[in-house]
This record gives structure tokens, sequence and C-alpha cells, in this order.
């Protein structure tokens, strides 16, 4: 998934010795160099090539699988009857970590151009409420012209704050923990006052395709004919498109690793179609097949992996975050892209807003979520999954697995019998867990990037 | 206010030339040069020279002090009742938990670092306290008690500090992960109920309320402002008098009398404000017992930044980082005890805190959390900049003045929470909207 596949091999990076190449560019996705597996020719020298990035710092979404091992196997012991990973609850989980996991997308997005946005919560709630509002009889819009609204709305107060910080400078994290408090109490305001609420009422079309964004299941049956039509298309694009540019001479994979990659997507696909076709509900009243959220997630994913991969914009942006006056110097607008990245975050957001409301049977009121604790596992999952807090490296799916593996905490800890330390941990887990996150970005960078910092 | 070193004399004290000078240095204080207020031999001079800094872009307290005026002209208009005596001092003890926060938050933004995590010390301590003094419980006495408070305070600091100062974790991440792990070890402490301290048949619970909502008798607060004004005054006139025998350079004479003057005014308007009774039913006079806490932290603090070592080290490591670093300071050290010299702030806050709220639950904890805010915008609209090396803490009282003036105007208008949290929001922007503006007017090498 390295967004510098494009790059051609030019004559100096075989020059460089591959180890020195990496630890070398605080940035390896930006870098110009070729990172070594990128040259290796098979299968030995690809993973000998990937350990010797991992040892050196840049450890990829490795610390992050493990952690969510980890997770399961700890949550499965401790859980009273070993309920963590009945497939209902992993179902549910899956549901519970999407707004964490669109949230911690769109978060990726501001902190690879080392900033921040503090006010993702807060964006989110309104999005959904927006969305939510103009749904009712009131307003009567269709249901995407609603969901496109909000995603508008919520990009231009993106926007604005963006501009705030691109074009005078002032430090994201005060321009957003601002735009955080303002946009708490709008939205208390939108919502009608702090007992105010909006509901979904699920017997009009308009507001039940909201409601099955992830209340709704694909049949059984259809779940494992959409995994066939997904899982051949992608590994057929993925394989041609290797074997177009071995083909033209660019660098490649070997080829064992691209068919171990399909094979590994089939098999984690099945697994996840598996477990959701497992019937959830009782047995009077079955509920199986795949929740729509979970196609909807890997959409958001995949657009967002292509925009960061493959696009020019996505380029700039871990220009930016890797040396902005390197980039400025290269002709990069600044404020420009920084501005953007503050938009589309906030718009990310407003779709993970959306879907939070969703995935609460259609009610919000100001009890759904605490915009504050929202933004806290936000970053934490960015930064869990891999993503660093100072800049130029990150990717989407470390969003994903991190907000997957923050979800799985906050739901494990919901099922042990606490008494009164539910509460209180439900504060110090995500406290603790953003400090260990970032204490290992700073350590690793600290490992990797020793040469560079003066 | 630096002693001026033998170099100094050399620099011409023409008024351009020494303006160049202070406007080129990031925190004025910590700078070796100069500033020309100091080298002004008149009256005239000196307003000359003040009046070209303020336009090179280092104004000082004259924005937060205009924001004052205008704040209280504005609610007045709204509100005849605003300038009332009894809502004075209401707007006072409202702004004291603002004022000692901000104090608090000054010492990180010094660095260039910041500190989110106040509110929530805050929170804990207040927790603490009013835990220790319980009879039924560790029927601690309340000077133990408050102790102990401070020192966990302090603790708490010296941990995020390390984080900060020797792992170089940013600090907003270190103290927003720090602010979740205190509430929850707070509402761990509170044990998932309600703490009091309102019950007056303990002494120990009598005088933790009474640090809040105690006074002094009016002819005690009369006799304290003499002593008061009387030390500082007479210890302003004989330093400068000192100085200026030992050929120092000195304000003038007529600035000095001036200041004592001024001094004197606001100290006897604010007591005469605080005799008037305020009581609804019966008589409640004297000035509060937090308005001298509150000037005891603010002289403490302002002596510590303003004339130790301590001080210079933290604005020059403020101003620059590397360059202090290469002149020996210990960038871990220093940048460890302002954490810890933050959270004893915020943890005297949170023994008034625990004083103010008598009775102490999960969701004020809770709501502790958002006084962060209003302190990094106390101090921020008061003058402090956000990129460290400038500021005082004279700065975080006045902006905590105008927060609790906004906080207490809008409250008399009856607007809703939600929206003064909008005003609020709105202030902190703008407040860091001129700061940067202001850093930017500045000559080109400050940055």
């Amino acid at each position: 998934m390295s967004p510098d596949r494009e790059t051609p091999v030019t004559a100096d990076p075989g020059e460089t010795p591959a180890g020195a190449a990496v630890d070398l560019t605080a940035a390896p996705e930006a870098a110009a160099d070729v990172p070594p597996e990128l040259v290796a020719q098979s299968l030995g020298q690809y993973l000998r090539a990937w350990w010797l990035k991992v040892r050196s710092g840049d450890s990829g979404v490795l610390p992050v699988l493990l952690a969510m091992v980890v997770v399961a196997v700890v949550f499965q012991i401790i859980t009273p009857e070993h309920a963590f990973l009945r497939p209902s609850n992993l179902v549910y989980i899956f549901g519970l970590s999407t707004v964490y996991m669109v949230l911690a997308i769109a978060e990726t997005v501001v902190l690879l151009i080392a900033e921040i946005d503090l006010s993702v919560g807060a964006i989110a709630l309104i999005g959904g409420v927006i969305a939510f509002k103009l749904v009712q009889p009131g307003a009567g819009w269709p249901w995407w012209a609603a969901i496109l609204a909000a995603l508008v709305c919520c990009g231009v107060f993106g926007a604005l704050m963006g501009t705030l910080t691109a074009r005078l400078r002032i430090p994201s994290f005060i321009v957003t923990l601002a735009g955080f408090l303002l946009f708490s109490g709008i939205l208390i305001v939108v919502l009608g006052g702090a007992d105010g609420s909006v509901n979904l009422n699920t017997s009009e079309f308009n507001q039940r395709v909201i409601y099955d964004l992830v209340q709704g299941v694909i049949p059984p049956v259809a779940s494992w004919v959409l995994l066939a039509v997904l899982v051949g298309a992608s590994g057929t694009a993925t394989w041609l498109r290797a074997a177009r540019r071995r083909r033209q001479g660019l660098v490649t994979p070997p080829q064992s690793v691209i068919a171990i990659r399909i094979v590994l997507m089939a098999l984690v696909g099945a697994a996840v179609v598996a477990v959701c076709n497992i019937n959830r509900g009782t047995a009077l009243k079955q509920v199986q097949g795949v929740p729509w959220v979970i196609p909807i997630v890997l959409v958001v994913l995949a657009v967002w992996t292509l925009v960061l991969g493959r696009t020019r914009f996505g380029r700039y942006l871990y220009a930016v975050g890797g040396n902005p006056e390197a980039a400025r110097r290269a002709g990069v607008s600044l404020a420009g892209i920084r501005t953007w990245a503050f938009a589309l975050c906030s718009a990310t957001a407003g779709l993970g807003g959306i879907l939070l409301g969703a995935f609460f049977y259609g009610q919000y009121s100001t009890n759904t979520a605490d915009p504050g604790q929202l933004v806290l596992y936000t970053v934490a999952a960015a930064v869990i999954g891999g993503v660093s807090l100072f800049g130029g490296r990150g990717k989407a799916l470390h969003g994903v697995l991190g907000g997957l593996l923050i979800g799985g905490i906050a739901y494990g800890v919901s099922l042990l019998n606490l008494g009164s330390l539910s509460t209180p941990l439900q504060y110090i887990l995500p406290g603790a867990v953003l400090l260990a996150a970032v204490l290992i970005d700073v350590l690793s960078r600290r490992g990797s990037g020793s040469v560079i910092r003066v | 206010m630096s002693d001026v070193s033998a170099d100094s004399s050399e620099t011409p004290a023409g008024a351009t030339d020494a303006t160049m000078v202070a406007d080129l240095t990031a925190a004025p204080e910590a700078a070796a040069d100069v500033p020309p207020e100091l080298v002004a031999q008149s009256m005239s001079q000196y307003l000359r020279a003040w009046w070209l800094r303020v336009r090179g872009g280092d104004s000082g307290v004259l924005p937060v002090v205009l924001a004052i005026v205008v704040v209280a002209i504005s609610f007045q208009i709204a509100n005849s009742k605003f300038l009332s005596a009894q809502n004075l001092v209401n707007l006072f003890e409202q702004s004291s938990i603002y004022m000692l926060l901000a104090i608090a938050e000054i010492f990180a933004l010094l660095l260039g670092e910041i500190d989110l995590s106040v509110g929530l010390v805050m929170g804990l301590g207040s927790v603490v306290v009013a835990e220790l003094v319980q009879p039924a419980k560790a029927n601690w006495p309340w000077w133990a008690a408050i102790i102990v408070t401070l020192l966990a305070c302090c603790a708490v600091g010296a941990i995020q500090g390390s984080l900060v100062a020797r792992l170089r974790m940013p600090s907003f991440i270190v103290t927003l992960g720090g602010l979740l792990i205190l509430e929850g070890v707070a509402i761990i402490v509170l044990g998932g109920g309600l703490v009091g301290i309102g019950n007056s048949q303990y002494k120990n619970e009598l005088v933790l309320y009474n640090i809040f909502w105690g006074s002094f008798s009016p002819v005690v607060s009369w006799i304290l402002l003499v002593v008061v004004v009387g030390a500082a005054g007479t210890g302003f006139w004989l330093r400068d008098a000192r100085k200026r025998r030992h050929g120092l350079e000195t304000p003038p004479r007529s600035l000095t009398a001036l200041k004592i003057v001024l001094m004197v005014v606001s100290g006897v308007v604010l007591v005469a404000i605080c005799n008037v009774n305020r009581a609804h039913v019966g008589t409640i006079r004297g000035v509060p017992y937090i308005i001298p806490i509150v000037l005891v932290v603010l002289g403490v603090s302002t002596v510590l930044l303003q004339r130790t070592r301590f001080g210079r080290y933290v604005y020059a490591i403020g101003g620059n980082a590397e360059a202090a670093r290469r002149a020996g300071v210990s960038l871990p050290s220093i940048r460890t005890w302002c954490f810890v010299l933050a959270a004893l702030i915020s943890g005297i806050a949170g023994v008034l805190f625990a004083s103010w709220q008598v009775s102490l639950t999960t969701n004020i904890i809770k709501a502790a959390n958002s006084y962060v805010l209003l302190a990094v915008a106390a101090a921020v609209i008061g003058g402090t900049s956000l990129f460290g090396g400038r500021g005082k803490t004279i700065h975080g009282v006045l902006g905590g003045l105008v927060i609790g003036g906004i906080y207490n105007g809008l409250y008399l208008l009856g607007v809703s929470s939600q929206w003064i949290d909008v005003v609020v929001a709105a202030v902190l922007l703008a407040a860091a909207v001129i700061d940067v503006l202001s850093r930017r007017g500045a000559p080109a090498g400050q940055k």
C-alpha cells in the first residue's frame, strides 16, 4: 500500500545502502528514495528489507496488529463468560468503532501536515445533527442531499478553522480548541437546547436509509456474493497493475508478495463475512449478515488511501508534513494545502457523526456522545494506529486499525464487572492509551530520526 | 526591570536606537538590553518611549486594560446591576479561580509549552482536600490537608513535566492524556458520591469553607490595606532610591510616585467596594480572603519570574530554547519546574474551588475541565504570548478579570451557558489572532 510505487527507480537510490536510506528519511512515504522493499526481487529479500525497516523504527501497522491480538486475548480471558469474542459482540464492536475509525482517518489527514484538529468530535456531532434534521418531515430532504449538505457544512467549518491556522499561523490546537468550544455550543443550539433531541423515524424512507447505514444488514447470501465480487475485483486489479508495472520495467514487489496479499485479503474477508453470518439475534428473531457499515468504512478507507497515496494533493500533504520549508520552495502552496486538509478532515468527521447517530439507533441528544471524549479517542486511535504527531508519517489504514483497537478496549471494559471503577476507567484508559501511543511515537522517532535531527 | 549591567551604559540612550533595541528582543524582560523606559530621565520621555514600544507591537497590559473598560461599560449599559458593589465583589470572587489558573498557565506558556490539565489538577486538588478533612474519613487538620493536596498536585506536575521536558513529548498531548487520567483519578477519590465541606460544626470544614466565603471585617480590611500599600510603596520607593544612588538606570521619580498613588487609589476603591454590605439578608461586609490570596500568589510568582535566575532562564528558554541551552541552561529541569509550579498554583486554585463549590460531585469535577480554556484565554487576553518568552503573571490576573467579567455579565443578562461558551471561544480566538498579529507587527528578527 506504499503510496510511492509510481516512482521509477532512478540511478542514485541504487547506490544508497538500503538500510541507511530508510534511516535517513523522517517520512519514508514521502521520500524520493525508494524503500528497500520496493527494490527487493524475491520474497526473502522483501521480508529482510521489511524487518530492517521495522527495526529502524518505521514499524507500520505491526504494533497495532499485535496490540489488537493482545487486547482480544486478554479480554477474552477476563470478561465474564468469556464473552468478548462472541460474534454478536464482534459485530457490535465494529459498529461502536465506526465513529472512531472514520474520525481517526479524518484526524490522520491533519496529523500528516503536523497540525492537530481538536474539534473533530464537535464537528462530527454537528454533521450528524444537520443530516438528521434535514430528513425530518419539516425539512423533508432526500437522504443523499441531507448527507451531502451535512458534509459541506462541516467542510466549511473546517475551512474556516484551516484558514485561521494556515494563513494567520495561529497554532492549530488553539484554533481547534476554540472551535471545539464554539461548535459544542452551536451543537446544543442546533439540537434545540440542552434537553433537545432529534430522532429518526424508521417507517419513513429517507430517515430509514440513514438509520440503515449502520443498523441495516446485507443478507447472508448477498454478503458472500459481495465479498466474492469485491475480493475478485480488487485482487485482479492489484495483480494486473503489478504485472503492468513489471512489464514496463517499474519497481514492483515480488509476485509472491502480491499473491500473499490477495490471499490474506480473501481470508480476512471470508472470516468477517462468516462471523457476521452467524445468527446474533435470538432463535425467533434472527439477525445475520454483514452490516452495511462495514462496506461503508471500507469505501471511506479506499477513497482516503487513494487520495493520500495516488494524488498530487496526497503527495503534497506528506511533503508539507515532512518538511514545510522544502515543500514551499518546491512550489507547494502551504496555505492552500493546509486549508484543504482541515476542510476535508471536517467533512470526513461529519460523515463519522452521521454514522454515530445511526449506531445509536437514530437518536441524537446531548447525551449521545461527549465531543471532548470523542476527540481524545480519535487522536489516540490515529496515533496508536501508527500516525505520527509530528507530521509526514501515517496512512488511512492506520486510523481504521487504531479506531478498531480503541473501540475494542472501550467495549471490553464495559463488559467487565468493575462496579464503581467503570466510570473513572472510561477516562483513565484512553488517557493512558494516548500517552502510551505518543510515547512510542516519540521513542520510535528518536530511534530513526537521530541522524537528521540536530 | 533587570539590573543594568556594565555594557548597557555603552548602549546609545537616544530614543530611536533604544527603541529598536527593545523591539528586537523577544522577551524584553529577560534581555540584557535596557528597555527605553528605563533610560528615560523624565516623565514625558518615559511616556514617549512607552508609546513607541506599544506601537512596535509590545503593548503590554494596554489592550487588556482597554478590554476591561469596554466590558465594564457595555455590560453596565446592558444591565445597571453590573457595576454595583454587590456584583463587583461577586465578580472578583468568580474571577479569582480564572486568575490563579491563568497564572499557572503562564508558567507553561512562557516556555512555549501549554498545560491543558490545569483545570483537572484543580479538580483533583479540590476533591483531595475535601476528602482529607472529612470527620468520618481521614479527619486531618485543615492545614495538613492543604499541604498534602498541594504536594500531590506538585507530583502530578512533576510527572507531566518530566514527560514533556525529558522525553520531549508534545506538551499538549501529555497534558491532554494527563487530564483524562486525572479526571478518572478524581472520580475514584470522590468514590462516586458527594463530598461536602459545608458542615460548620467541624472546625476543619469551616476553615476550608471560609477560605472562599469568609472575609475580613471592614476595619481590618482598612488596616490591612494601609499596611500592604505602605509596605509595598515604601519598598518601591526605597528600591528606586537605592538604585538611583548606585547610579543604576531607574524610572523617573515622578513615575514611581505615580505608580504608588495608583496602587493606593485602586486599593482604596477595592476596599470601599468590598465594605459595602452585599448580603440579601443580614450583613456581609469586608474584603474576602481570596483577594489577598490571589495577590500573594501574584506577588510571589512575579518576584520568581522577574527577579530570580530561574525566572530569567524561563524567559530565555521561551525566547530561544537552543540559545538558552548553549548558554548552559538546563532545559529539562527548568521545564519540569515550570510544570510543577503550574500544578502547584492549580492546586491552590483547587483548594479555593472546593471552598467555592462547598459540595463536590462527579459532574462538578467534569465541569472543572472547561476551566482550562478560560485559563488559556485569560492568559492570552492578558497579553501572554502563546509562542513563549513574552508575558507576566499580572497578565493572568487582568485577563482573568476580563473572562470573569464576560461570564458574570452574560449570566446577569440571562444568556444560556452554551452561548457563553461560544462567546468565550470567540474571545480566545480573538486573543490568539491579536497575539499572532502583534508578533507579526514586530520586526522579523523577533520571529
